[in-house]
């Protein structure tokens, strides 16, 4: 159904004035009742970030999804409980103990956050719904470098020595992913860490880093301009804009670790509610706006669910953890 | 080319006049001043809080909206920095330091009005300066790396020098505590916690916002109690808004032309840069106006170009950070990165190519511009009466809601109760500093500062080795390194200069205006 578009725009006329009146007031429901007829109460979903990152994307596409196949009955209210890198919205999801209508999505601080700072929980502690795609990065360097390959790129750094690389923080899957490369490769890199995505990409086209990796769609717009040129996409298959850029896999890197974004119920949430979990976001996963979704945000669908999805944050986890210990990061 | 421009433009603008769109722009900028009178909520809070609701709006209705929150919490932002000297964020620290004194004086609504106006003019410069320039500014914002970032932020650290007053060594003493301060929570360099104790809250350490409510707005509370404010008549709106002491004079404006000019093109350089803008921009501003300025003893103590100045300055960074997001899909400040993701949340995909694929998008954003800072103009003649007779109430009924309003400020942004002990803890500290003349705005640039001197000049050296030759050999530094030269000189020229010329004539004085 088509809303007409002024009444659209009278809602949000509304809903901008309550919102400033009533901002942030959230009274976190009774929970416990009996698994049989759930759901039957609204649904608290806590964003642990921002609005317009890419948590919060993907949790305002799952609810709209929900909403429009009505695939939950009762209403669904979306809230950003951003602070401390996921701590603080996965740490009010971690104090809902066995409550079945509080939920939150996963990204990869997730995994990085415990293991960054004591939070109280770790992935573990967590009812683990699935996981639907992963989130892989893109290695770039700029046009101006006349590098156009992989070969190119690692024969010019080993005749270099050492070059300056940069990425997102240091507790984080772009420390993790150059240290792979290079070792692998054969070639010595000086790790640069930023925390802002601005500041990264100008400081590659200003020269002052050679390489970095990111989030494809961060760099999306710099590649289609010619300005940015990818080298290598740490995905499992390649992304469906860039076809033609190896993924490391083709390369001989495998098992590079891309973030997990998947869903997570508070612990102790009981087997029934997770198992309509599962099965409601089969279907979502299968809806044409879900696949929009993963291609207009370059997210490479990667479907495990339950237990499966516990295992992977078992193994990403390890790996992450031996490698940052390794580095003294940790 | 300029015809294209013109021709683009015009799009843009009958775009965004549409009736819908306008009511979208009134009721943005409204929206944005409410919260950012709030102390703590500036344009990055209101823009979060408010993108959620655009994405069922069509691309260019939201993004005629989230421009004119934008602009209006900005200089919401300044209301409260004038009346209750409290930043509500760190672009607008500078705005207090003259804007304060001058509603002490019961000047209140001419600084007010002339921040308008400042704001408006910059904004409006820094919007033809895009209209005409972006894709040359462009070059810019990609030539600056962390070497350039530092030295941008060590100019706007030059600023302390100009703020700590006379006593040198408790003004020192004053940032080298917002240094630390600055240092609590997660060191980027090498992931390593300092002063955390382990705790999820202080990862990200301690944020300006709560620092700065703190500092300024309880502190001055309290200080004011001590000196027995409460049983004075508070006298910032000695006259009514009919009344003619309540507008800006022709000596204000006459004051004013050359700081809102000299802002404005600061602001807008600065701002195209990624991750100083604003609030260096303002700083800056603050110290070249002083440094110009014929009668720097006045600044500090309600001068209008203290005020004006940095206005200017951070509206026009504002603007400047459009560039780059615009132009290349970089954001450039915090307030243009939740801006990106809206971007992408309606379906755009950011980058060089963006203005070309989407021009009425584009355009219509750059004209919403114009018209958003013409309405912010508009909406304020009416409002500042307004907010005049507000702060007409008694100050012991007003100092408790400052304090409610504070706390309640600090609450939404994070929803930390942590983030609310900080403050109360920073309101006590700010309460001593003023009574044993420590000097808080010095704490407070420091807060904001300190991080990413200290980030941009270690990554700086990651990549240099350890050798600050780098600064000498990248030809923008090598710019930015002279540009400081002449900041720290120029005082020093001119008031040579001016010794010179006042031996030799007597009539470069000021004529006194005419009432």
């Amino acid at each position: 159904m088509q809303v007409h578009p002024r009444r659209r725009f009278i809602a949000l006329t509304a809903a901008v004035l309550a919102s400033v009146t009533a901002c942030g007031q959230n009274d976190g429901g009774d929970s416990g009742q009996d698994a049989s007829e759930y759901p039957s109460e609204n649904l608290d979903w806590t964003v642990a970030f921002g609005p317009g990152g890419g948590n919060d994307i993907m949790a305002r596409t799952i609810v709209d999804i929900l909403e429009k196949e009505k695939l939950y009955p009762k209403n669904i209210a979306v809230q950003n409980r951003e602070g401390g890198s996921g701590a603080t919205g996965w740490g009010y999801l971690f104090k809902k103990k066995g409550d079945p209508y509080v939920i939150s999505t996963t990204s990869g601080s997730f995994i990085t956050t415990p293991l960054e700072s004591d939070t109280g929980w770790t992935y573990k502690d967590f009812t683990t719904v699935g996981l639907f795609a992963a989130d892989a990065a893109l290695f770039v360097v700029t046009k101006k470098s006349g590098i156009a390959s992989w070969q190119e790129w690692v024969a010019h750094a080993k005749k270099k020595g050492t070059v300056a690389v940069g990425g997102i923080g240091t507790v984080n899957v772009d420390f993790i992913l150059h240290d792979l490369l290079s070792t692998k490769a054969g070639y010595k890199t000086d790790y640069v860490p930023f925390d802002e995505e601005g500041q990264l990409l100008t400081a590659l086209t200003s020269g002052a880093l050679e390489a970095l990796v990111s989030n494809p769609g961060e760099v999306m717009g710099q590649v289609e301009s010619g300005d940015m040129v990818p080298l290598l996409f740490t995905g499992r298959e390649s992304l469906s804009k860039l076809p033609d850029v190896p993924t490391g896999e083709s390369l001989g890197y495998t098992d590079l670790p891309t973030m997990p974004r998947g869903l997570i119920l508070p612990p102790g949430v009981s087997r029934e509610v997770r198992d309509w979990w599962i099965k409601t976001m089969r279907k979502v996963v299968q809806t044409k706006r879900w696949q929009d979704y993963l291609v207009a945000n370059d997210l490479v669908e990667d479907l495990r669910w339950g237990d499966d999805f516990t295992t992977f944050l078992d193994e990403t986890s390890e790996e992450f953890e031996r490698i940052l210990k390794e580095r003294g990061a940790i | 080319m300029y015809v294209d421009i013109l021709n683009h433009l015009g799009t843009g603008i009958a775009t965004v006049l549409s009736p819908e769109n306008l009511l979208l722009l009134a009721l943005g900028v409204l929206v944005g001043m409410v919260i950012g009178v709030m102390p703590g909520l500036g344009p990055s809070a209101g823009i979060a809080i408010l993108l959620p609701l655009t994405f069922d709006l069509d691309p260019t209705g939201a993004i005629v909206m989230l421009a004119a929150i934008y602009y209006g919490a900005m200089y919401g932002g300044t209301i409260t920095s004038v009346l209750i000297n409290t930043p509500g964020e760190s672009a607008t620290v500078a705005s207090t330091f003259d804007g304060f004194p001058l509603a002490r004086q019961g000047r209140a609504g001419p600084a007010l009005v002339m921040a308008a106006v400042a704001s408006f003019v910059a904004g409006t410069i820094g919007t033809i300066l895009i209209t005409l320039a972006a894709p040359a500014m462009a070059a810019v914002a990609t030539s600056f790396g962390p070497p350039e970032l530092f030295l941008l932020v060590v100019a706007g650290l030059l600023t302390l020098i100009v703020v700590i007053g006379r006593n040198r060594l408790l003004g020192a003493l004053s940032a080298l505590i917002g240094f630390a301060i600055a240092t609590v929570g997660v060191d980027v360099g090498g992931g390593a916690q300092r002063y955390t104790f382990g705790s999820p809250e202080l990862i990200n350490g301690i944020d300006f916002i709560p620092v700065a409510i703190g500092l300024f707005g309880v502190g001055e509370v309290l200080y004011s109690v001590y000196r027995g404010g409460h049983l004075e008549k508070l006298g910032y709106f000695a006259v009514k808004a009919r009344e003619r002491g309540f507008w800006p004079t022709r000596k204000d404006l006459r004051e004013s032309r050359g700081p809102m000019l000299r802002g404005s093109l600061l602001g807008f350089l600065v701002g195209t840069a990624p991750g100083a803008g604003a609030t260096v921009a303002s700083l800056m501003s603050y110290s070249v106006e002083k440094a110009v300025s014929k009668t720097p003893q006045k600044f500090g103590k309600g001068a209008m170009a203290g005020l004006v100045g940095p206005e200017a300055a951070n509206n026009g960074a504002s603007a400047g950070a459009m560039v780059p997001l615009l132009t290349l899909g970089i954001p450039g400040s915090a307030s243009t990165a939740i801006l990106l993701g809206g971007f992408l949340m309606w379906g755009l995909q950011p980058g060089p190519l963006l203005m070309e694929q989407n021009p009425e998008f584009a355009w219509g954003l750059i004209a919403s511009m114009y018209l958003g800072n013409a309405m912010l103009l508009l909406v304020n003649v009416f409002c500042i009466p307004l907010f005049a007779s507000i702060a007409r109430v008694p100050f012991h009924i007003l100092a408790p809601i400052i304090i409610v309003l504070c706390a309640f400020g600090t609450y939404t942004v994070n929803g930390s109760m942590v983030e609310v002990a900080v403050m109360l803890g920073c309101g006590i500290l700010g309460f001593f500093m003023r009574r044993y003349g420590m000097s808080p705005a010095a704490l407070v640039i420091a807060v904001v500062l300190g991080p990413v001197a200290e980030q941009t000049l270690r990554q700086t050296l990651i990549i240099s080795h350890g050798s600050p030759a780098i600064f000498f050999e990248r030809g923008a530094s090598v710019v930015l390194l002279a540009l400081m030269a002449a900041l720290v000189l120029l005082p020093l020229l001119l008031s040579a200069l001016r010794r010179r010329r006042v031996s030799t004539d007597h009539d470069s004085a000021e004529p006194v205006a005419r009432r």
